[in-house]
């Protein structure tokens, strides 16, 4: 049986991705940080049918330990400060997190696994301000945040050390990846959140947003600059990209997304669309969540995923923000019954 | 009287930098980590103790690893600008503690910057960052200037470039005056015994008068950009100096190979080398057919950088910079500053007392 290593495993990517190993027959193991696993969080219902490892990527002997207790064949870095927007404030937890812990993680394996196979989520988020339209693995990157800094430092740790010492380490330059697991932060989530509240007539939200005031106030979501444009996919399609860059003779890089373009505008239209309203009569741009610096136009070209992984996505933009919006409405009506 | 806060005070650049802040009528404060042993050999003739009225020398202990040490000291001196040239700055050495590398090179850089914005400084300080020709690695370009995208090749060069990317980043989003100097390599009498340069004309020195038998290197073919310390910190300086924020390539322009440094250092002594083989193998002979320079795989780094090539083109335009000192006069220099420590060391020895060989 292989045994799986994944850090980041209480997240949106790491449960799905145990999901899936389970699915396949892998034993799963999971590095979590402990207030993270004793509070709700997307792994919750995996108790039981996965180890946890308790630890922290800041601290290296906890890396280390967890890599020698579970004897891992993969390791899955997936754990993450995971807010671009939040890593302004918080820049030096963002890079002790994001860019030492991953290279904590190799310099571990380095020394107590070297055979072991190694996946990295990197980050679209590091092309940045990227003058090319289709980013590709040539692309050159052009981080605007603390956070798209510290996951270029990560992403070339992680060729250096492959190149260096020949590990078997492959990155993953994922495109954003969203889900009806996503927290309540993600711009996709707030998007579901707010159409969900449309639809059930909640005119004030009971959760708050990063400001402290209800993300629907007043009958109204407020976003940030709506003509951002993203390449949006879904999160269940991607982990699998990531298993099978594991499976391959060689390791590499990859860029997986869609290849579709959509704006904020396209979201909110497919998500009140699937509430049964009109976005433009909800939403409101509130220049005070715009970021200081923000990437405007992020749009994949994962031609090499799909001739080299035989990858591509299943779940298309529309059903996926149905779903999201449907699990809120779900979600919504639990809270209001009880 | 503008106040100029230098970190890395003890290292090459701060001595160079420091001197002259000094001469254009700065006050200059230094970060200095505390050793056991004295590391202060390169600013000992700008010291000026605490009893001395209105200091213009002034001496911090601190480390870029500790931020609270960086914000005591910077509101303490409440500086016009900042020069962070401290780092972990051997790359070889990145490969064996890359997370301490990380530390002070990358987080180092960002904990000042945080340190400038928390005391409200963001409008007043000017902060200078120490970038390096090293970012461009695995070049994609030749030569290399302030488009080229980079390629990092070393725990070393990914650190700064964290830090590049972090100063960039801090001056778009909150309008600081913020700058990356990408300096290629830049090398004096004072540079640190285990960088290549200095390897080369400290050995050759001692070689000559007797004091070692053969120097060991690493890649006899790789090429770099050689400029001297002295001409480099100017610029460092001038770039604060102008009405926008910007970043610039700082080099000569000139190429040269390891082993090219290695034949005019020997030159300058008055010694011919004869090379033979090829690869590891490659030797250099003396008159006498002794070998002295021999190749050691050791000195390898895991993953090489061949050549680096700046276009100063930019700097010259908008900086003026012409740098001062060719290559020759550079190597000449070096070698005499380490003819004299190889003569002193050898008059100590033949007089029954101790001089230290100093090996890494």
């Amino acid at each position: 049986m292989k045994r799986a290593l994944i850090t980041g495993i209480t997240g949106q990517d790491g449960s799905f991705l145990a999901e899936l190993l389970l699915e396949k027959g892998y034993q799963v193991f999971g590095l979590v940080r402990r207030e993270s696993w004793h509070r709700p969080n997307s792994a919750s219902h995996l108790a039981g049918r996965i180890e946890v490892l308790f630890g922290d990527m800041s601290e290296g002997v906890d890396i280390a330990s967890a890599i020698q207790d579970a004897k891992p064949d993969e390791i899955y870095n997936l754990a993450s400060q995971s807010r671009p927007g939040e890593s302004w404030a918080r820049a030096p937890e963002t890079l002790l997190v994001n860019g030492l812990g991953a290279l904590r993680l190799f310099e571990a394996v380095r020394h107590n696994c070297p055979a072991c196979r190694v996946y990295h989520a990197s980050s679209s988020e590091m092309f940045g301000q990227s003058v090319v339209a289709h980013q590709n693995e040539q692309t050159p990157f052009n981080p605007v945040n603390p956070y798209a800094a510290a996951k270029v430092y990560a992403h070339h740790m992680a060729k250096i050390y492959r190149e260096s010492y020949g590990l078997y380490i492959a990155s993953g330059i994922l495109f954003n990846h969203e889900s009806e697991r996503r927290p309540l932060h993600f711009l996709t989530q707030k998007v579901a959140y707010g159409a969900a509240c449309t639809a059930l007539g909640i005119s004030d939200s009971p959760d708050l947003n990063e400001m402290g005031r209800p993300v629907v106030q007043h009958g109204k979501l407020a976003l940030g600059n709506l003509e951002i444009a993203r390449d949006w996919g879904y999160a269940g399609d991607f982990v699998r990209a990531m298993w099978l860059m594991l499976q391959q003779e060689r390791p590499d890089d990859f860029v997986i997304g869609t290849g579709l373009l959509h704006t904020l505008r396209d979201l909110c239209g497919a998500a009140y669309r699937s509430a049964g309203r009109d976005w433009r009569e909800c939403v409101v741009s509130d220049p005070a969540l715009v970021r200081p610096l923000e990437s405007v136009q992020t749009l994949a070209d994962p031609s090499r995923a799909r001739n080299i992984l035989g990858w591509e996505p299943t779940v298309g933009f529309e059903v996926m923000v149905g779903k999201m919006v449907a699990t809120q409405i779900a979600r919504l009506r639990s809270l209001q019954s009880s | 009287m503008k106040k100029a806060l230098i970190t890395g005070i003890t290292g090459q650049d701060g001595a160079y930098l420091a001197e002259f802040l000094l001469k254009k009528g700065y006050e200059v404060h230094g970060i200095k980590r505390r050793s056991s042993l004295f590391n202060t050999d390169r600013i000992d003739h700008l010291y000026e103790g605490p009893e001395v009225k209105q200091r213009k020398f002034v001496l911090h202990h601190g480390d870029l690893t500790d931020s609270s040490s960086l914000i005591r000291i910077i509101q303490q001196v409440q500086p016009d600008e900042i020069y962070n040239l401290a780092a972990q700055s051997h790359v070889a050495v990145s490969f064996e503690e890359p997370e301490y590398t990380a530390n002070s090179d990358a987080l180092g850089a960002l904990r000042i910057l945080e340190a400038i914005r928390i005391l409200g400084l963001d409008k007043k300080t000017r902060f200078y960052q120490a970038s390096t020709s090293e970012l461009f690695g695995l070049v994609q370009e030749t030569p290399q200037k302030e488009t080229t995208p980079f390629y990092p090749r070393s725990p070393y060069a990914c650190a700064k470039l964290y830090a590049y990317w972090i100063t960039v980043n801090y001056r778009e989003a909150y309008g600081m005056y913020a700058c990356n100097g990408i300096l290629f390599n830049h090398e004096s009498p004072v540079r640190g015994e285990t960088f290549v340069t200095r390897k080369i004309t400290r050995a050759l020195a001692r070689i000559k008068l007797g004091l070692q038998d053969c120097v060991y290197l690493g890649n006899l073919n790789a090429k770099r950009d050689w400029g001297h310390a002295r001409d480099y910190v100017e610029m460092q300086w001038l770039m604060l100096q102008q009405d926008h924020p910007e970043d610039f390539v700082i080099a000569t322009g000139v190429q040269y190979s390891v082993r090219d440094f290695v034949n005019a250092a020997a030159k300058e002594l008055g010694m011919t080398l004869r090379w033979q083989g090829e690869g590891i193998d490659e030797k250099g002979y003396d008159a006498n057919g002794k070998c002295v320079v021999a190749v050691d795989q050791r000195y390898f780094r895991p993953t090489e950088v061949e050549t680096l090539l700046g276009d100063p083109s930019k700097a010259k335009e908008k900086l003026g910079w012409v740098p001062q000192t060719n290559f020759e006069d550079l190597v000449a220099e070096m070698v005499r500053e380490d003819l004299k420590s190889a003569e002193r060391d050898e008059l100590v020895k033949k007089h029954g007392y101790t001089a230290m060989d100093y090996h890494e």
